[in-house]
């Protein structure tokens, strides 16, 4: 394992290093005048969330101690790819990283946006982990954003692809988002080791700013749809996942329908040596409200990445369909059970929503705070020196949580 | 019938006569309506009234606004009324006449802003605008209403068109021009025609109907009673619409400035960086506390504390009556020595002219002013207090006399001595004090400071020894308190140099209410109290009652302390303290501590997610900073077993198929019922979290209206209440509707639908509104800045650190100083885009790169601005000067503004010049961080072989790489031929440099034409180039040196040329000489033989020879003598015309002069006959008249 940690390590490092430490003469002038003032963070934790409300309140930011104790110290793959795909979608954004990586600095610059944008987003997390911040991020460019984003779509750790098509995106025109031109496709599929799916986010920008919200009625669940995948497996073990799901939800709701979307051939990943590297199966299932809430939770069967290509056979046994069906149905009727208009997935993308609209009170419930909603809190106050009044409703067990937006407008938009 | 009487002439002149001729005009004008051919103007044409119609709804459309939502709460801040003018016309005058009219005072001369109350629910701040063009500009930012006084007897000046432009730029608040001088005109009619004039001069520069006042004169020095009363009544009933920047950004006009830089560091080193207070009304939006701000003038600075201050010059109360009692025609301006109480966050200052002032010590430095409290009878006294070294509680403390039991516990108490002589002014309280504060709320709150903690005041010693005159009083303690519960509040800080506060502060006396109801009440509070905690709270009721039972047997004070205890420490669980941490200055610090809080509620709340979270746990401290980054939160652990039936039911109604109406009840369940409401044990964990928080939030409830009657009535009275609201609320839009359709009815009908779209806009921005002022209703103050920030309108007070020396020694009353927020993004600098176009009375365009002077926001910076124009194909093409009657685009580089603010530019800021200072005006168009601005440049090159239809260049390209960069560009010759680069060419075709021994030469390009090219064409390559800005920009620092001086920042080139006596450089190439294009001589054309003889005979050339050297012809004698005779005949002949021609000429000459001569006379006579005829007419005329 370590092996292959070293090997990814060389793989990303090199070209990181060679194009982003050379500074402009403009920016050295500048740094030498200490007309940058940087924002001093430490630690790795919530790296997307600081540079993207660091993008939008236009703040530098120095992070230090970056894993600097830890085995393998210095920025992950992922996350230098995430700078990366900062540095596509912007202009001007500088990005000086240290020999060990274990010290960013970043000056954001203007999102710019654009059409036919392309990145990949390696191996190491999946696409839903670029996704998060990058759909906020498209809000305030220039241009309205399209790109193509390859690697892994459906993972366990982040929310999958079919998650944010059901329930992120809706989540985003209750901000006042234009509907149109708002998508995500899915291309192809791949889940872990190795990845090789696509997908095409396509976000509009917002022209002038987005709207408070007042979102309190979490209502009722009235129907529950889901979608199921496989790749490079047989279809049977999406039928058992969603036949489990349905023996939980049957006693509560009849007006249950999980799709299957069995992707074969080039739409399933990639081939090494002609053999499909990937196999994996999963499911993503979402309760609709009778208040226009999604409550959404998915996950993904699939080996670990970071093994040999050769002992595929020798990797332990994949949870078995029922139980990954059970479970899942479980997990939904758990995140309905906490109440609140989103998941606990969403609460982190609301907040900021919340924080990003004029200077309006928005007023949203969610259930029970998750850690990473309580840390895009503290960022938020930090960034945007936006605090929310939380005040919790023992009653319900649910959280109410009010804000004044820090008053962001597109300011990158040209004036027509 | 005969008429004795003459008969009546009408007045042909005078009041009468006008009248008369109006009506008549009016009659007329009637009248000839009618006599218009009624079918010119019929319905004859579809299209055209189409046509018609559409153009009036398009201007329909063009008044109608997207409306904003009014985002002001509580009282406005007065308006600033901007008195503008060029010098001498009156001014100050003007302000003075009406701050007499306002408030019965006369002042002596205007310094600074003065702040009236002029009504109920106005206030008004005067602005004199400073003379020289930066203070036009920053008066112009903060400007509601511009009050532009013309001198009559004059006219206009370029001061009122230059100001005027100003405004326009910076969002155009209200004008009002004011005539003055008018006394000085002696004819009426002449005055009268003057007023038109001016009036419809200020009416094209503005709009039709602007308002144009007349002073008429002066009466006493002052400007007649009766038109300030005018003019003051025309200002009272004036509104305000929001102009798009100031709602954005929170600004302060400056009231008041004090230096507060310690007095040793100044004595040291007189320039070192001072630190300053700035006063004045918060206005535009919402200041939070993290924004930084600008100073015009002098630059970016972060604020180092924000404290709101008591209104010092408040409206009166509501109470329901007409007009203003005399006592609350208040009036407040420091700049100007008015107002003699004034106010700071630790200390009262009171005013008191010098010459009042007798007493004093004369070596007292700069307290002089603040000190005096007493007559001259107590004037021994007064000095005996100033020898004094101790201050009474100090005395206490050294006289082992332990009047409060816990002062000793106070670090802060010991004092160091710069800060005494830094903080001298609190000196002058008066000892009686404390002893007037009530005995049990001494010791009540002494109890309450005891809870704060020791480390608190460790933090924040200096805060504690500012205080040090009664460091030890309640309140005091009672401000640590607050503090330590994250707020400095306005009312606190303003009181705690001060006694006296429960007569003033509404939450404040609350507070104290609350105490004594703590401890004048027995247990019924403490029962209800407990009751309630019980209720909503099961899990810590437990502990609750247990504390009841110790607090029943303990003594009384031992009660006090722990129910005091008890609340602090349920305040510090509270979630947003739980989420946010307790300090919140640093990110890092709060970080640490709340994953403390976190580590402490982990098992209950946070389950452990996997191994990560596991390692977490174990070395928490270190490891918090890098946990893994996922929005996912699974948490398997917590998974129930939802087959099993009753957990199923648990959520059964959270579902369709459920119960709906216990739904619908949970969804209200917290607002109707908290206290009865029993959750069950699904929410067990939960619990732990929100005691805390919830707690607080009855508590202040409760603790209020408890002791005097049951919760019952309370909450129903409560219920009523918000129904009432609610019916207020939802009665509160029709109205608005109501009175918008009626308006709507009168502007646009017809529109119905556009109207409809409006009205819903209108509907849900004002519903925002409602929203926006309802949600924050129940939060407590301290909360509520941090949650949105300071309000506007409230009196703020700004401590900026290190600001340079010289805005304390240049600093002037009369220039206001202007500090505005600074918003994302517009700290940073880049290059912006404008739309750009030369002011039409500036005199010359502008050339590109040279200096100029730009107003953007609250900034005003000097920039070299690139011009551009952009072609049909979006490329930017620069232009060397601005183009005459057009916009066109300026790149530069500043500070950045957000798109479609205005901008103004200047090129000169001195007060000498005649002319129009406005250079140009723009508006930004976006920002970006490079400028693409191309201009077009010709590569050169001359053939240097040449075959068919392929050519070898030189001289274009300088080296093979350009060549590469440059395959595919289209070239073209001069005679029109055009061709394509195709590679670096090969050397050895091309100069053979081998055979010279040469070096080979680099960058020939081979290119191919599409015909043939000679060696003396010349090919060019037409390309574009990217022209770079020049990254700078100069902050004009106008308040950093003396008013009077012109700031100078770079110059132009022209400037520096005429300074430096150097002259234009001239270029001979660059000359346009006469083009000289000598005949180009060509060769005959040579056919060779062989192709001659294949040539068709028609073609062939000819073999012809001319007749001229044909034989030579020899004549007889006889032919020779006929041919001499006729050669001498025709000589003769040609003599003799000559000489006549010669004769005729002289003889039309001679005729000439005499016809001339001749015709001079002629009108000489002519002109005396028309002259005698016109006097006899003339006569006769007139003799008709008279007749």
């Amino acid at each position: 394992c370590e092996g292959l940690r070293q090997k990814e390590y060389l793989q990303f490092r090199p070209p990181l290093l060679c194009s982003n430490i050379e500074i402009g003469g403009r920016r050295r002038r500048e740094e030498e005048m200490g007309k940058i003032s940087y924002m001093k963070l430490k630690g790795s934790q919530n790296l997307r969330q600081r540079l993207l409300l660091s993008t939008l309140s236009s703040t530098p930011i120095l992070i230090e101690d970056i894993r600097a104790d830890a085995t393998w110290p210095g920025l992950l793959p992922h996350e230098v790819s995430f700078l990366r795909l900062l540095e596509t979608v912007s202009d001007d954004c500088h990005v000086e990283i240290n020999e060990t990586g274990t010290k960013l600095k970043y000056k954001p610059g203007i999102v710019m946006g654009g059409k036919h944008l392309e990145h990949d987003c390696g191996l190491s997390r999946s696409i839903g982990y670029f996704l998060e911040p990058l759909i906020v991020l498209g809000l305030f460019g220039k241009k309205s954003l399209s790109i193509r984003l390859k690697g892994i779509t459906n993972d366990s750790k982040d929310p999958s692809v079919d998650t944010f098509r059901s329930t992120t995106l809706p989540l985003l025109k209750r901000f006042g988002v234009p509907s149109e031109g708002l998508e995500l496709k899915i291309e192809s599929r791949g889940v872990a080791p190795k990845g090789g799916g696509e997908v095409i986010l396509s976000v509009p920008i917002v022209h002038n700013s987005l709207k408070a919200v007042t979102w309190t009625d979490e209502g009722m669940v009235k129907r529950i749809r889901g979608i199921s995948f496989s790749t490079r497996v047989s279809v049977q073990f999406e039928n058992t996942m969603i036949h489990a799901a349905r023996g939980i939800f049957n006693r509560l709701l009849p007006d249950v329908h999980i799709f299957t979307d069995h992707k074969a051939g080039a739409q399933a990943g990639k081939y090494v040596f002609l053999k499909p590297i990937s196999p994996g199966y999963g499911i993503s299932l979402v309760a609709e409200t009778t208040s226009g809430c999604f409550l959404s939770v998915d996950t993904t069967i699939s080996y670990a990445r970071g093994n040999d290509e050769m002992d595929i056979d020798e990797k332990k046994e994949l949870m078995p369909p029922e139980d990954v069906g059970e479970q899942i149905a479980s997990l939904l009727l758990g995140e309905i059970e906490q109440g609140g208009v989103v998941d606990s997935t969403h609460q982190g993308l609301l907040f900021i929503l919340c924080a990003l609209c004029p200077q309006d009170v928005s007023k949203v419930r969610v259930g029970k705070l998750v850690p990473y909603g309580i840390e895009t809190l503290r960022n938020i106050r930090d960034f945007l020196g936006v605090k929310f009044v939380i005040k919790p409703e023992p009653a319900t067990g649910t959280v109410e949580l009010k804000c004044i937006g820090c008053g962001l407008k597109n300011l990158s938009r040209k004036l027509s | 019938m005969e008429r004795p009487q003459k008969s009546h002439r009408s007045r042909q002149s005078g009041p009468s006569a006008k009248k008369k001729s109006d009506t008549d005009k009016k009659k007329r004008d009637l009248t000839e309506e009618k006599k218009q051919n009624p079918k010119a103007f019929a319905f004859n044409s579809t299209v055209k009234a189409k046509r018609l119609q559409s153009r009036a709804s398009e201007k329909e459309q063009r008044r109608l606004h997207i409306p904003t939502i009014d985002r002001t709460t509580g009282e406005p801040a007065p308006y600033v009324i901007v008195v503008h003018g060029p010098p001498q016309v009156g001014k100050s005058l003007l302000i003075k006449s009406l701050v007499k009219h306002y408030t019965k005072h006369n002042i002596p001369d205007v310094r600074g802003p003065l702040t009236i109350v002029s009504g109920k629910q106005r206030r008004l701040q005067f602005v004199e605008c400073p003379n020289d063009i930066n203070g036009m500009i920053d008066a112009a930012k903060f400007a509601d209403l511009a009050l532009l006084l013309i001198d009559g007897s004059y006219g206009f000046e370029m001061e009122t068109f230059e100001f005027l432009n100003i405004l326009q730029v910076h969002g155009f608040p209200k004008v009002m021009g004011v005539l003055t001088h008018l006394d000085k005109f002696k004819d009426v009619k002449k005055l009268k025609k003057t007023k038109q004039r001016l009036k419809h001069r200020f009416w094209t520069e503005i709009y039709d109907g602007a308002k144009l006042f007349y002073l008429s004169g002066l009466i006493h020095g002052k400007y007649v009673k009766r038109e300030i009363h005018n003019l003051a009544r025309f200002i009272s009933v004036m509104k305000f619409h929001p102009l798009s920047w100031r709602t954005t950004h929170p600004y302060i006009l400056v009231d008041r400035l004090e230096d507060v830089t310690a007095p040793d560091k100044v004595s040291t080193n007189k320039k070192c960086d001072r630190n300053v207070t700035l006063y004045g009304y918060l206005r535009g939006c919402n200041m939070k506390r993290g924004t930084k701000v600008h100073i015009a003038g002098v630059g970016d600075y972060n604020v180092a504390g924000v404290t709101g201050l008591a209104d010092p010059c408040p409206l009166p109360s509501a109470a329901k009556k007409k007009g203003l009692r005399d006592k609350e025609k208040l009036f407040y301006a420091p700049m100007s020595g008015v107002g003699d109480l004034l106010y700071d966050k630790d200390a009262v200052y009171i005013n008191i002219n010098d010459h009042f002032v007798q007493f004093s010590k004369v070596g007292d430095e700069d307290d002089n002013a603040r000190k005096g409290a007493e007559r001259d009878v107590g004037e021994v006294l007064v000095k005996s207090l100033q020898n004094t070294q101790y201050s009474v509680d100090e005395k206490l403390n050294k006289s082992f006399i332990n009047f409060f039991s816990q002062t000793s516990n106070n670090p802060g108490k010991v004092m160091n001595g710069d800060e005494q002589d830094d903080e001298d002014h609190v000196k002058h309280k008066n000892s009686i004090e404390p002893m007037e504060e009530p005995d049990t709320v001494g010791s009540d709150e002494d109890s309450d400071g005891e809870d704060v903690d020791d480390l608190e005041e460790a933090k924040n010693p200096h805060e504690n020894s500012t205080t040090k005159t009664f460091g030890d009083s309640p309140e005091l303690k009672d401000n640590q308190q607050e503090r330590a519960r994250n707020n400095i509040e306005e009312e606190v800080e303003f009181h705690k140099g001060r006694m006296r506060r429960k007569a003033v502060f509404g939450n404040e006396s609350k507070l104290d209410d609350q105490e004594l109801q703590a401890t004048d009440d027995d247990e019924e509070v403490e029962d209800d109290n407990s009751d309630e905690e019980s209720s909503s709270y099961s899990d810590s009721s437990g502990e609750e009652e247990e504390d009841d039972l110790e607090e029943n047997v303990g003594n009384a004070s031992k009660w006090k302390e722990s129910l005091v205890e008890r609340t602090i420490s349920r305040q510090n669980m509270n979630l947003m303290q739980l989420v946010y941490g307790q300090s919140e200055s640093k990110p890092n610090a709060s970080l640490r501590e709340d994953s403390d809080a976190e580590e402490s509620d982990d098992e209950e709340f946070f389950k452990p997610k996997g191994e990560e979270n596991k390692k977490l746990r174990q070395g928490l401290e270190g490891d918090q900073v890098n946990t893994e980054d996922s929005s996912k939160f699974t948490n398997y652990a917590s998974v129930r077993d939802w087959k099993d039936g009753e957990t199923v039911e648990s959520i059964r109604d959270r579902f369709v198929t459920g119960d709906w109406s216990k739904a619908a009840r949970r969804g209200k369940a917290t607002e109707v019922d908290s206290e009865n409401d029993d959750d069950g044990p699904v929410f067990g964990e939960f619990e732990d979290l929100e005691t805390g928080e919830k707690h607080e939030g009855d508590q202040t409830g409760e603790a209020n209206e408890e002791p005097d009657s049951a919760a019952e009535e309370r909450r129903l009275k409560k219920l009523a209440l918000r129904a009432k609201f609610d019916a207020q609320y939802n009665g509160s839009e029709s109205p608005d509707e109501a009175d918008d359709n009626s308006h709507k009815g009168k502007d646009n009908n017809g529109q119905a639908n556009e109207g409809g779209f409006l009205d819903k806009l209108r509907e849900e921005a004002e519903l925002q509104r409602q929203r926006n002022i309802a949600e924050l209703t129940d939060l407590d103050e301290a909360t509520r800045v941090d949650i949105e920030g300071y309000r506007t309108g409230t009196y703020l007070r700004l401590e900026i650190h290190d600001v340079p020396y010289e805005l304390i020694e240049h600093f002037d009353p009369c220039h206001p100083i202007l500090v505005g927020g600074i918003g994302f993004t517009e700290e940073n600098v880049g290059y912006m885009q404008a739309r750009f176009k030369r002011h039409r009375w500036h005199k010359k365009v502008l050339k590109t790169k040279d200096p100029i002077i730009v107003s953007i926001g609250w900034r005003r910076y000097q920039t070299l601005p690139i011009y551009a124009i952009e072609d049909l194909n979006g490329r930017h093409r620069m232009l060397k000067y601005t183009p005459e009657h057009m916009h066109c685009l300026a790149m530069f580089w500043g500070p950045l503004a957000p798109p479609n603010t205005g901008v103004v530019a200047v090129q000169n800021l001195s007060n000498t010049q005649a002319s129009f200072r406005i250079t140009a005006t723009a508006v930004i168009l976006e920002f970006n961080h490079a400028a693409k601005i191309v201009k077009k440049i010709k590569l050169v090159g001359e053939p240097c072989k040449i075959y068919k239809k392929t050519a070898l260049i030189k001289k274009m390209f300088t080296s093979d790489l350009e060549v590469a960069r440059f395959e595919g560009a289209s070239i073209r010759t001069v005679s029109g031929i055009r061709g394509q680069v195709k590679k670096a060419g090969k050397i050895e075709l091309g100069n053979k440099p081998k055979k010279n021994g040469g070096q080979p030469e680099d960058g020939i390009a081979r290119c191919t034409f599409e015909d043939k090219i000679l060696m003396s064409d010349i090919v060019f390559l037409r390309a574009w180039t990217q022209v770079d800005v020049p990254c700078f920009y100069n902050p004009l620092t106008t308040a950093l040196q003396a008013r009077g001086e012109t700031w100078r920042g770079v110059r132009t080139v022209g400037e520096l040329r005429r300074e430096y006596n150097l002259r234009v450089p001239d270029n001979k190439d660059s000359h346009y000489k006469p083009i000289e294009r000598p005949l180009k001589k060509f060769n005959p054309v040579i056919v060779p033989k062989s192709l001659q003889s294949a040539l068709p005979f028609r073609s062939k050339p000819k073999d012809t020879k001319s007749k001229k050297d044909g034989r030579a012809v020899v004549a007889e004698p006889h032919e020779r003598d006929v041919h001499k005779l006729l050669q001498h005949l025709q000589l003769i002949r040609h003599n003799k015309m000559k000489q006549q021609k010669l004769k005729k000429q002289e003889k039309k000459k001679k005729h000439d002069t005499e016809k001339a001569k001749e015709e001079v006379v002629n009108k000489k006579r002519q002109r005396e006959e028309r002259r005698e005829r016109y006097r006899t007419q003339d006569k006769l005329q007139k003799k008709m008249r008279r007749d």
